[in-house]
């Protein structure tokens, strides 16, 4: 095969292929870092891990046993792991070797502040979203440097779906419709319709 | 003024009386000009702002003494001092906006952001977005659901979907106003000249997405939550009798900040940006994604897309 | 200046009268002081004092107006029997009819200022010193035809009547070809007019073809029910002569005039019942109700009874010359007209939304006073303008060098 097809081969490859390259961290620990899809914008990561409350793991993690079986853990771990139907644990996630660091799926390990490498190991089509802008949130501006959210802002990894909360209160009717004088106005009647095709 | 220097008693109390009178009359005239009694407003004001040209036709320094004047009677009405801005519109730019209608939940935090930001009046009761409950399976309109208030959203089995102003490409309202009062800004914003605005409302019959909203009292905005970062265009302290409606957020989306509903939007359903520039996220979604806009073949050409996931 | 007199004899001529006839001119009086003292209200507090709403934005105001147009156009169906058809007997009273077009353009650009958000902002649509959006904007085009309109009718009059005045006969080709213009000019202000409405695709219900059309036609029948009516007024106030053979050619007018009208209405209730889909929401709502609302459907059936009734009275031809029974054909349609081109045009076109929400409409006392403030100012007008036509067409009025002086 020549050099001119092999070439062109990689270029159609290359938008489906996320391209990370693996740095030295001062820990002596290959961490992946995201390069980002090919013709994509540049994009600045807001920062996750001042707001975990018990990074760095390793502060206990560095004189427990690991221990690698699938279990329910204990206290300050006991959470419920709502998250792909009981097809994934905490280790799916979490790197046993090197605790203050998150795993992808071959096993790579991945800062906290790039969680969304592990997010888009499964959720691929999600995370090209996410990158090019239609899925997130970006912050302060919509134009020049683009700042976004990572997953794990909204999302709560161990429980990502997003809770229901209330709305926030429902357009009003006109001011001074109710209070006009002399005439009764019906207006009231389109709260009491809605209410009955609630009820309904 | 020695009151005894009368010739004779008739002609010369009277002549006191005149010179008295007009004299009040004088003085009277100086006072009400300079004093702020018209509303609050100076005569000069209200002189000028009765005579103010359109603003597609005023000169910068007239522009400029506009400003000045919305100011001030900001500041008699509401007691705040605002900064009011005439920002220009950034050459190469075009403003699109989409929703993920999938992601929307019907919070209801871009209305109310909304409100905040853009000084609507709290009394007047106007909002500029609303969002709609539908039934999943369902998009008629006319089905929709817009006064819901449940417990908590989403409700099972229940879509929403935020309209506001398309800012349309080919917008029938700019075609319906009889005095030129709303166009299209060259960033794709369709603007009101809230001082030229006669309150005909025709263009209000003439928008097929239900945008445009009309002052029917004087907007009242509580001093503390006035938003002091205005223009001209968009958010400043509108008239009574007038109408009003989304503008993109135009003193902060000219600056480069992102538009109020999108800021508050919790789930990032709100993307927003330049169709000129191919990077852009709006071009993204519009390239990738099966979009979709309201009343298509109405042919007004929303700058203003849905799609969902 | 001879022009001078002829106003100023003119205007005296207005202002003497019988009892009967002061009596008339106060109570109209009244009526209006009762209005504008009720439109300052609106002013003072601004449109909120209405009924509208953003879901409803335009209410009884612009019905009205709407209905006023087409009286105003319906003058040209006694200008155009009376130039073009050469008919003396309509020739004689067609002065009045022109008197009934000004008051009726009056009304309807009253109408329009008292439902402006900024009437002291009126001058911005003045060309040069303001932006008058013509010919893009269809309200331009109304502003536009009307005042010229109403220009047209007081010029000719004006014309001819100042000739017999001067005791002279007004020269035919000076003014027949203003005549003309104001024939088509008739037409032409109730089709911008419903063109106004049906050029919006947003509003299903008015986004119509006929809409042209059953607007003239509506108009052709409501306008000579109050031209007979105000006619036989006439006749038995004043000695001035009105042929029974003008009443019988407008009452046929009318007759087809109503029926086409009638046939048009049917059109449209078979074209959006047939299949009946999401455009047809706002016709369902006035007719049958929509999703528990149905405050106009009592209105609108009313309407069309009224002028089905009417029709049949019309096309039974010995009932047609029966005064009483014309009357009563003329008053059943004029009424029937003002409800089904008023509230039943403007109200259905905003409800449901453009996105769907059914809100209703209730003008209030406010809307009410205003509108018969106006109403009562457009007869006061008509009143005044008949009674000084009236005296210098029967030649009470003339000018003479010295002064005035009545030849009665």
């Amino acid at each position: 095969m020549n050099t001119r097809a092999y070439l062109f081969a990689v270029a159609l490859s290359c938008p489906f292929i996320s391209t990370a390259v693996a740095q030295e961290s001062p820990g002596g620990q290959q961490e992946l870092r995201f390069e980002g899809y090919p013709d994509a914008p540049e994009i600045e990561v807001i920062p996750r891990k001042d707001d975990l409350f018990f990074y760095p793991c390793t502060q206990c993690h560095s004189f427990l046993e690991p221990n690698a079986d699938i279990r329910e853990l204990a206290a300050p771990h006991d959470i419920n792991i709502d998250h792909g139907r009981g097809r994934i644990w905490c280790l799916s996630c979490h790197n046993l070797d090197h605790r203050d660091t998150l795993r992808t799926l071959l096993d790579e390990p991945v800062d906290f502040d790039a969680a969304h490498l592990v997010c888009g190991g499964c959720h691929a089509n999600r995370h090209k979203d996410w990158y090019f802008g239609a899925h997130g949130k970006r912050v302060v501006n919509w134009q020049g440097e683009r700042t976004v959210y990572n997953c794990t802002h909204c999302h709560d990894p161990h429980s990502p779906a997003i809770k229901p909360r209330a709305p926030k209160p429902s357009p009003p009717v006109r001011a001074g419709l109710q209070l006009e004088s002399g005439v009764e106005h019906e207006k009231s009647s389109v709260w009491e319709s809605q209410e009955e095709q609630e009820e309904q | 003024m020695s009151s005894d220097d009368t010739a004779g008693k008739g002609g010369g109390s009277f002549d006191k009386a005149r010179r008295n009178f007009l004299r009040g009359l004088g003085i009277g005239t100086v006072a009400a000009v300079a004093q702020p009694a018209w509303g609050g407003q100076t005569f000069q004001d209200v002189f000028a702002d009765f005579f103010q040209k359109d603003y597609r036709r005023m000169a910068p320094e007239e522009i400029e003494a506009a400003l000045e004047r919305i100011e001030r009677k900001a500041q008699a009405r509401y007691d705040v001092e605002i900064d009011c801005q005439n920002t220009p519109p950034q050459p190469g730019v075009v403003y699109g906006y989409a929703i993920n209608i999938s992601r929307c939940k019907g919070y209801r935090d871009c209305v109310h952001a909304c409100v905040k930001e853009n000084n609507l009046g709290r009394d007047s009761q106007v909002q500029y977005i609303r969002v709609l409950q539908m039934d999943q399976g369902d998009f008629n309109l006319e089905h929709s659901d817009h006064y819901y208030e449940p417990e908590t959203v989403p409700v099972e089995g229940k879509h929403y979907l935020p309209v506001q102003c398309m800012q349309c490409d080919d917008p029938p309202c700019v075609k319906a106003c009889p005095v030129q009062a709303t166009w299209m800004e060259p960033d794709g914003i369709v603007v009101i000249d809230y001082d030229w605005c006669i309150g005909c409302r025709y263009c209000m019959a003439a928008c097929p997405y239900w945008a445009r909203h009309f002052n029917w009292t004087t907007p009242e905005i509580p001093a503390e939550e006035m938003n002091t970062d205005t223009h001209y265009l968009g958010n400043r302290p509108r008239p009574r009798g007038v109408v009003e409606k989304c503008h993109f957020c135009i003193h902060r989306t000219r600056k480069g900040r992102q538009p109020a509903c999108m800021e508050a939007c919790p789930t990032g359903s709100r993307i927003f940006g330049n169709l000129l520039d191919p990077d852009s996220e709006i071009r993204y979604v519009l390239s990738n994604k099966q979009v979709f806009r309201l009343k298509e073949d109405l042919g007004t050409e929303p700058k203003f897309w849905y799609f969902s996931d | 200046m001879t022009v001078i007199h002829f106003i100023l004899d003119s205007i005296r001529e207005m202002f003497r009268g019988p009892r009967e006839y002061w009596m008339w001119l106060a109570t109209l009086s009244i009526v209006v002081v009762f209005g504008a003292w009720r439109y300052s209200e609106q002013l003072t507090n601004g449109l909120v004092v209405t009924g509208m709403s953003d879901q409803v934005s335009w209410g009884f105001y612009i019905s009205n107006f709407a209905f006023l147009v087409g009286i105003a156009a319906a003058a040209v169906l006694l200008v155009i029997p009376a130039y073009i058809f050469d008919r003396k007997d309509i020739k004689d009273v067609v002065l009045v009819g022109e008197g009934m077009a000004v008051a009726a353009v009056t009304m309807a650009i009253l109408f329009v200022i008292a439902d402006l958000g900024r009437p002291d902002r009126l001058w911005h649509m003045l060309p040069g010193i303001g932006r008058f959006n013509w010919p893009v904007s269809l309200l331009a085009w109304d502003v536009l035809v009307l005042s010229v309109y109403f220009l047209l009718n007081l010029a000719i009059p004006f014309y001819v009547l100042y000739s017999r005045y001067r005791g002279k006969e007004p020269v035919f080709r000076r003014y027949f070809p203003f005549v003309v213009i104001a024939m088509f000019w008739a037409i032409s202000i109730h089709t911008v007019t419903a063109f106004l409405f049906s050029a919006n695709p947003a509003r299903p219900f008015w986004h119509t073809s006929l809409l042209g059309p059953r607007f003239i036609a509506s108009a052709f029948a409501s306008g000579p029910a109050l031209i007979i009516i105000t006619l036989q007024i006439i006749r038995k106030v004043t000695s001035y002569h009105v042929s029974q053979t003008v009443i019988d050619t407008l009452a046929l007018i009318m007759t087809i005039a109503l029926q086409i009208s009638l046939f048009f209405v049917g059109a449209e209730l078979f074209t959006d019942f047939y299949n009946e889909g999401a455009h047809a929401a706002s016709i369902h709502y006035l007719f049958f109700g929509l999703g528990g609302f149905d405050s106009l459907k009592s209105w609108i059936w009313l309407a069309l009874a009224l002028n089905v009734v009417a029709v049949v009275i019309l096309m039974i031809h010995p009932l047609r010359q029966k005064t009483l029974m014309l009357n009563i054909a003329c008053v059943l349609t004029f009424i029937g007209v003002w409800i089904e081109k008023g509230m039943g045009l403007v109200i259905p076109g905003f409800v449901p939304t453009p996105l769907g929400e059914i809100f209703e409409y209730l003008p209030t006392s406010v809307e009410l006073s205003v509108a018969a403030g106006i109403w009562a100012f457009g007869i006061l007008i008509f009143t005044l303008v008949a009674k000084a036509v009236i005296a210098i067409e029967q030649g009470k009025v003339r000018y003479t060098p010295k002064g005035l002086s009545y030849t009665q």
